[in-house]
């Protein structure tokens, strides 16, 4: 029974989980407005848009055959659909009517393009280019001469000096999504796995249940059950986020974020593992449930703290933090997102994580042990890393 | 008929500059009911959570046939605490086959016993509700389930039949009796006197952290000295001032008195039918409160 015993605990902490109304609704509720926002953005980048042209003559029916060519070329979200009205009149009606959103007629001058009370701008954008290159051509031949001699010369282009502001960008907006999941799983589980705690103190029954399992096995089952949920839920937001980009005008970033990502939930694992250990003490050391608050503080202001962290450091202060612990946990994720960190990095700051993450579990074990059953009161740190069992 | 056997020995547990219990030993005996009284702050509870392990003692030891007990031993013990723990939000069936489930059943195992214990008690309907919308008394029943339903090696119950009504107690008894005829030893704490005296085969009385008389009862109550009760036609005052008896009572014609010297017994009696009447003579034995108030006090 010895080797398995943790995960009936942990079975317990899950089932009571997800058997919790409140915790569905939130996390169905999270999974809703991230899907909202991420809707709206994909409709917006897929919304195609159909433009009718109407014309009154052949010659202005064949330029818009080129802008209709032109724009659907440019862009395949647009469609242009093009009518032939018998005069000028049967257009300026069809336009007024709404029938077509714009007449393309020669003026004086040039080109004209009438619309009702507007002209769509990225209608206007396609058709002018198309028109001025027709006549461009046109005219070129006229004086014995090509296009690209008249343009000779003229051409302007970009170079930029920070060509990675753009990831840099997604980095940082990415960053801070997984930061806020790194802090909200810390705080929502980590608080119920307190709490849970000290209703098994309050209600004495981890008198019976230490009984019969380790308090070791206790502790490693109610850390593994969390743990396990929380990945879950981690794991269904981003899902569902990737899911979501890939729908909208972001999802050539998605390559680069999945890599990160890998990183991302390697770090998680092990840093909320750390941090759960810390919960549970946080509940041991309290008596009621009132008392979690105040056991809970350092814990609540060091969540807050790698949070900030996450946002605010930058320059050799991220770069340090990205190796210490559990600051680690966000920034070493964050820099790899950026490209600032190699992959030998991320696998030192993994290990250091690591390595204070096992002597933190058997630290909390020890003084989750001793203050397991001290029912008296709140206990100090010290008070219980010295109590006698 | 398998006979297990828990022995305490010289047990000592101190909080701070307080010595709870000091140098306690006792034996329970399987297939017996062993009672455990004494008043509050006695050391019962204390004794009874280093039996458990939960308390770490500061001397002695506690040996399970013969030897130190060890963790594994303590898992087939059966242990009822004395401030009720069960999960308040958590269904009876649900909790109680966790419980089991932890203690090695199967989970099928786990139901079926909790099942039966439930149909017993009369609660097989109750098995999906939470804990905390049961009656104190239905609480109780379903926390003895959780020390009973795993057939254990021995039981240790701190005051299992507080806070129960008669017909209650009665089921519980002959629920207890079934496992002690199983041969296991069952250790169980009371304030309730009477209810020991009616259901322990042995008793252990505790005192300030000491143990200050144990045995069957029957063999504590004679191993006290013996007393008559002795009922006259007339005022008995006089007995007073007979040689070789100790009168510890006079009420109006009736004395309780005890013999310093046995041959005193036919001249006491001479004595009295030469005053007048006697209308009665007994030995008397005392009832166990009597015995717990004088060792004790």
């Amino acid at each position: 029974m010895t080797g398995t015993a943790w995960m009936t605990v942990a079975r317990r902490e899950i089932i009571t989980k997800l058997t919790d109304k409140t915790f569905l609704l939130s996390t169905f509720g999270l999974v809703a407005i991230l899907a909202g926002v991420l809707g709206v953005q994909a409709f917006m980048a897929n919304r195609a848009t159909e433009y009718a042209v109407v014309t009154s003559s052949s010659a202005a029916h064949q330029m818009a055959e080129l802008v209709k060519t032109g724009a659907e070329a440019e862009d395949d979200k647009l469609t242009v659909t093009l009518s032939e009205a018998t005069d000028d009149t049967a257009a300026q009606t069809k336009v007024r009517d709404g029938d077509a959103v714009a007449w393309l007629h020669q003026g004086d001058d040039g080109w004209v393009l009438t619309g009702k009370d507007d002209v769509p701008g990225d209608l206007l954008t396609a058709a002018t280019t198309v028109i001025r290159d027709e006549t461009l051509t046109v005219n070129a031949a006229a004086a014995n001469t090509s296009v690209e001699d008249l343009q000779r010369g003229s051409e302007v282009s970009t170079t930029l000096l920070d060509a990675d502001a753009d990831r840099a960008g997604v980095a940082k907006a990415v960053g801070f999504a997984l930061a806020m999941l790194f802090y909200l799983a810390s705080f929502t589980f980590g608080l119920a796995l307190a709490n849970s705690v000290v209703e098994e103190k309050a209600s004495r029954i981890v008198e019976i249940i230490t009984t019969k399992i380790s308090v070791r096995e206790l502790l490693a089952g109610k850390v593994m059950g969390n743990l396990a949920l929380a990945f879950a839920q981690m794991a269904l937001f981003v899902g569902v986020g990737l899911v979501g980009l890939s729908f909208t005008e972001y999802d050539r970033f998605l390559p680069m974020i999945s890599g990160a990502v890998g990183w991302f939930v390697a770090f998680f694992v092990v840093g909320f593992g750390l941090l759960a250990c810390l919960w549970a003490v946080a509940g041991a050391l309290a008596t009621r449930t009132e008392d979690v608050q105040s056991t809970s503080t350092p814990l609540t202001m060091l969540t807050v703290a790698v949070f900030f962290a996450a946002m605010l450091a930058d320059g050799v202060i991220k770069v340090v933090l990205s190796f210490v612990p559990p600051f680690s946990a966000i920034l070493m994720p964050m820099r790899v997102l950026e490209g600032s960190a190699p992959w030998w990095q991320a696998l030192v700051a993994l290990a250091i994580l690591l390595v204070t993450a096992g002597l933190i579990v058997r630290g909390a074990a020890r003084l989750y042990q001793r203050s397991l059953l001290q029912t008296q009161g709140r206990l100090s740190l010290r008070q219980a890393w010295s109590t006698p069992e | 008929m398998s006979s297990e056997l828990l022995e305490v020995d010289g047990l000592r547990r101190t909080f701070g500059d307080v010595v709870a219990v000091d140098g306690v030993s006792f034996t329970v005996p399987g297939g017996q009911m062993t009672g455990f009284v004494g008043g509050n702050g006695a050391g019962k509870t204390t004794t009874m959570r280093m039996i458990m392990g939960l308390l770490a003692t500061h001397g002695g030891e506690v040996r399970w046939n013969g030897s130190p007990i060890t963790t594994l031993d303590r898992r087939r013990i059966g242990y009822m605490p004395e401030e009720r723990g069960l999960y308040p939000k958590q269904k009876v069936l649900d909790q109680l086959t966790y419980l089991g489930e932890l203690s090695g059943m199967t989970a099928a195992a786990a139901r079926a016993s909790v099942m039966e214990h439930l149909e017993r008690f009369g609660l097989e309907d109750r098995s999906t509700e939470r804990v905390e919308k049961l009656s104190l008394g239905n609480q109780q029943r379903v926390q003895i389930i959780a020390a009973l339903m795993t057939q254990p090696d021995a039981l240790i119950l701190d005051e299992p039949f507080s806070g129960l009504d008669p017909h209650a107690v009665d089921s519980m008894v002959d629920l207890l009796r079934e496992h002690t005829s199983r041969g296991i030893p069952v250790l169980f704490s009371s304030h309730q006197l009477d209810l020991v005296e009616r259901l322990c085969d042995r008793l252990v009385v505790l005192a300030k952290g000491r143990v200050v008389a144990a045995g069957s009862v029957g063999e504590l109550r004679s191993a006290g000295p013996v007393r008559y009760r002795l009922t006259l036609g007339g005022d008995a005052g006089w007995l007073r001032d007979l040689a070789g008896i100790h009168v510890h009572d006079v009420d109006g014609s009736t004395a309780l008195l005890e013999f310093t010297n046995e041959a005193a017994r036919p001249a006491l009696l001479t004595a009295a039918a030469e005053r007048g009447d006697v209308l009665d003579f007994a030995r008397q034995v005392p009832a166990l409160s009597e015995i717990y108030r004088e060792v004790t006090s």
